[in-house]
């Protein structure tokens, strides 16, 4: 078994396990980060993409809203190049109650949100396609996220400072010496081999699966899983991120986000955070919801459905601040030493993807404790890679580069202008890719299509220059196709109903790939 | 001057029917939204290739495929009407040298390397019947994307067909000279027109030859002048070269739109694309006129008979709405399930409850409405329009869009006699 020493060990690499590597990283601690699939594939690849102003939860949650205002401004400083400054709306629709509105204001403010009530006028000029019905209208600093590339931000900064990141290493153990946790065994999910890292502190950020991992070290943490749906639809909508203004409810944000809207979302506690099957029900309780923010929202074209599970922290694990609600959307550190008698091991529970810097370091800070080594926090104003030039990302990014530059290679992806050299420069960054990965890195398959048209064409370059076999480029193909089914099928409608007709075709029709050899 | 007969859709479907009615006299105006399904289609004319087993004879087998599926279409032909539909299309598509049998399922390759059953297949893809067995060379051409040479020959030389033969293959990649940004199907079709692009090509293979092997290469052998390309590229190989399909754009799926387009032309018929067809006028069961929205106006087009093939979801035909609606667009036709599942499977490879859908018709093909009784005594269905069957997974399409077209003149021409 290989083994590796490390001061701190990250599980989990979903936003917040990117930020504890990238802050633990900038401090001067080794960090080694584990995932047992790829990176961002829990919830933090399954979310709307919204980069919160913290009006969402300014009456519900002042602790949240606090910490997401504050929290927005230091990522628009460090992150730019994930983010999309795409402004956000909190309107009034005439389902939504206006002495609310007088509240949310007051709490905005209160939580030191940027805040301005803008005539409803101005507010449908901006935004032509939102109900002309709303009464009053709130300009606020959302933004969206993109996700993938945030975490890849963090994680390529993290490797900068000598971080070690393992994709697909489940944890099957975690080693005990008494009432110290030591390490963790890895199995690689590829090839079945076993690593063993020793840490000085392990760091669970396993988020919604933060309960299972605890297990693994014979303690409890009480996350509940809280599944949403989201929807994306074809085009934007709309150019800011938009809210209806009232108490938090199931699909009132639609988040524009690269080249689609994201409607979302609803909250059902579920046992299972691997359990992501998206109902007919839920999805058209969605459709419908948008049709309150934007008429004519259920004719648009729906690309996909998904789901995520939010790691909700019920308020006994939680700390002070989370008002009068079961669950808090801030976060904890758990020291298991304090709280279980098990030194060497922390729990980052609950939280939200805009706070995720804020949620690593203050575990850091808890880390750095327990090392008695480790310098101060410099996340606040260290700039992530890609972002230094400090411009935020903008749909039209892809189209400019592709026109300045042009590039002397084909398109491999139409729908998200995805050249052969952008693969090449993914793949090039690790030894193995499964099809689903290089989608998160580079968006392929996630257009109209749905991989219609790129996923041969990506298995057949990759299996050209030898970076898969024949039997893992057939099976890459299967999966990936399997995979685009599930966040299809429940929205058989419309034109995205005759795109999975077209798609049938060409790989039915076209390819035989149900007859393929194995 | 009066159009005898009104076409909807330019598919497979309706220019069988439009030729059978144009040869039969009547005048005849094919009317599409957008340009038609064969643009898309690998235009190897498949009969029955699954029934799941692989089927050898798809004429012989008919009768035990309908056992098992009462509801499909090919249960509205006789099978010699399917045999005399094909026999039809050969002779029809002469200058293009189909070959074939429906009594026989050849197995051709695809792009991933699959033995994909279909009857006939242009002469441009004959040597392909790898059945018996054979040596393949697949000839990728640098920088296309849409075919990948090692992957193709690594998987076919897996394939297993019936006759237990043996098939080698292996690959080699050409560069063809060209913008490699933009080596899209349609543009390697017209370098391969020009004679110095070809004998580049023809020498390249040559040289890598090793004996006894056939030669594969993606169907971008030209397109007005495939013929001439594939049989040039065969002189200089000196070995058979047959084309294998790739996704849409297909080559071969529009040669043969010209050429069905071009033979309609010639009996007197007309083909109006871009033409919407957006409602119609009857009186009591008779059928009078349908309206078509063209050029941003609406005219309404007379006729003594019409048939809709429009197709399924796939191109427009149905319409599935949100809350779950299925609608026929022309006339509101009673649209089916045929019998596949109401909800969607986890298995993307399996049957799904959009695959067999389309519309209900009695044993005449006329379009049934919302009591059960035929819309209209003038209107019949063909092709994909038509319940019950799963074309892609059956490799089924282009027969049934054949025989249904074929007989869905012969009814239409019954009536106006």
């Amino acid at each position: 078994m290989n083994t590796l020493d490390t001061d701190v060990l990250v599980i989990g690499g979903g936003s917040t396990g990117a930020g504890v590597a990238w802050d633990s990283a900038l401090r001067g601690l080794h960090v080694t980060l584990v995932d047992r699939q790829d990176f961002a594939t829990g919830t933090s690849g399954r979310f709307h993409g919204l980069l919160h102003s913290g009006g969402r939860y300014a009456v519900k949650d002042p602790g949240s809203a606090r910490e997401c205002a504050a929290e927005n401004r230091i990522l628009r400083q460090v992150a730019a190049d994930c983010l999309e400054d795409t402004g956000g709306l909190f309107v009034s629709t005439p389902e939504d109650d206006l002495e609310y509105a007088d509240r949310f204001l007051a709490a905005a403010g209160a939580a030191g949100m940027e805040i301005e009530e803008i005539p409803v006028g101005v507010a449908l000029r901006d935004e032509p396609r939102l109900n002309p019905k709303i009464r009053r209208a709130f300009r606020v600093q959302d933004g969206s996220i993109d996700s993938w590339k945030m975490i890849s931000a963090l994680l390529r900064g993290a490797q900068a400072h000598g971080a070690t990141v393992l994709p697909y290493h489940k944890v099957v153990r975690v080693i005990r010496q008494g009432d110290r946790v030591e390490g963790a065994v890895m199995e690689d999910q590829r090839t079945g081999e076993e690593v063993q890292v020793n840490a000085g502190c392990v760091v669970n950020a396993a988020g919604a699966w933060s309960g299972q991992v605890a297990q693994l070290a014979g303690c409890e943490v009480g996350v509940r899983p809280g599944k949403g749906v989201m929807v994306a639809i074809n085009h934007r909508l709309a150019r800011a991120v938009l809210n209806r203004c009232h108490m938090p409810s199931d699909g009132d944000i639609i988040v524009p986000v690269r080249t689609v809207s994201v409607i979302g979302t609803t909250d059902h506690p579920v046992a299972d955070p691997d359990d992501t099957e998206c109902s007919p029900e839920e999805v058209h309780q969605m459709i419908e919801a948008g049709e309150l923010l934007v008429p004519g929202f259920k004719e648009s074209r729906a690309l996909r459905v998904w789901s995520g599970s939010r790691p909700l922290l019920p308020k006994t694990e939680g700390s002070a601040g989370a008002g009068d609600r079961e669950v808090s959307r801030s976060h904890t550190v758990l020291d298991h030493g304090a709280r279980d008698g098990l030194e060497g091991l922390v729990t980052i529970a609950g939280g939200k993807f805009t706070t995720l810097r804020l949620m690593a370091e203050d575990t850091v800070d808890v880390v750095v404790g327990k090392l008695g080594r480790g310098a101060e926090c410099r996340t606040r104003t260290e700039v992530l890679p890609g972002s230094e030039s400090h411009r935020f990302y903008w749909i039209g990014n892809r189209q400019q580069e592709a026109e300045t530059d042009p590039p002397d290679d084909p398109l491999i992806c139409e729908c998200e202008l995805v050249s052969q050299h952008d693969l090449d420069t993914v793949v090039a960054r690790r030894p193995s890719w499964r099809l689903d990965d290089i989608r998160r890195a580079l968006r392929v398959g996630m257009g109209p299509c749905q991989g219609g048209f790129c996923a041969f064409r990506v298995a057949g370059m990759l299996h050209q220059e030898g970076r898969y076999g024949r039997a893992e480029a057939n099976s890459a193909l299967r999966e990936f196709v399997q995979e685009r089914w599930k966040g299809v099928k429940v929205i058989s409608w419309g034109a995205q109903a005759r795109q999975t007709r077209l798609d049938r075709w060409i790989f039915e029709g076209v390819y035989d790939l149900e007859h393929l050899p194995e | 001057m009066g159009t005898d007969a009104v076409v909807l859709g330019a598919g497979t479907a309706g220019m069988v029917a439009a030729l059978r009615l144009a040869a039969a006299g009547a005048s005849v105006l094919v009317l599409a939204e957008g340009e038609g399904g064969l643009p898309l289609a690998p235009a190897q004319m498949d009969v029955l290739g699954y029934r799941p087993q692989l089927v050898l004879d798809p004429l012989a087998e008919l009768g035990g495929f309908l056992e098992s599926r009462p509801d499909h279409p090919y249960r509205l032909v006789e099978a010699d009407e399917v045999a005399a539909s094909l026999e039809w299309f050969l002779e029809l598509s002469a200058p293009l040298g189909y070959v074939g049998s429906p009594h026989i399922n050849r197995l051709q390759p695809t792009a991933l390397g699959a033995l994909r059953p279909t009857c006939l297949v242009p002469q441009t893809m004959a040597a392909g019947d790898l059945s018996g067995g054979g040596s393949v060379l697949v000839v990728g051409l640098r920088g296309f994307r849409d075919f990948h040479a090692p992957l193709l020959a690594e998987n076919l030389a897996l394939a297993n067909p019936p006759s237990g033969a043996e098939i080698r293959a292996r690959s080699v990649e050409v560069s063809l000279l060209g913008d490699p940004r933009d080596l899209r199907p349609q543009l390697l079709a017209r370098r391969l027109e020009e004679r110095p692009v070809l004998a580049e090509l023809g020498r390249e293979i040559r040289s890598r030859l090793e004996q006894e092997e056939l030669v594969g290469v993606p169907a971008v052998l030209g397109l007005e002048r495939s013929h001439e390309v594939w049989q040039r590229l065969q002189d200089l190989v000196g070995r058979p070269v047959f084309e294998i399909p790739t996704p849409p754009p297909s080559q071969p799926g529009q040669r043969l739109q010209q050429h069905l387009f071009r033979a309609l032309r010639r009996l007197g018929g007309e083909v109006r694309l871009g033409a919407r067809a957006s409602g119609y006028r009857a009186s009591g069961d008779r059928l009078e006129a349908v309206r078509v929205v063209t050029a941003a106006r609406e005219v309404e087009i007379p006729a003594d008979s019409f048939v809709l093939a429009t197709g399924g979801i796939g191109t427009g035909g149905i319409t599935a709405g949100s809350d779950g609606e299925l609608r026929e667009e022309v006339f509101g036709a009673r649209v089916s399930r045929g019998g596949a599942p109401d909800e969607p499977l986890v298995e993307y490879l399996a049957t799904q409850p959009l695959d067999r859908l389309g519309v209900e018709v009695d044993d005449q093909q006329r379009p049934l409405g919302a009591g059960g009784e035929p819309l209209f005594e003038n209107l019949w269905a063909a092709g994909a329009t038509l319940a019950g069957a799963e074309p892609w997974r059956e490799k089924s399409g282009e027969g049934i869009s054949l025989a249904t077209g074929f007989r869905a003149a012969r009814l239409a021409g019954g009536v106006r006699a």
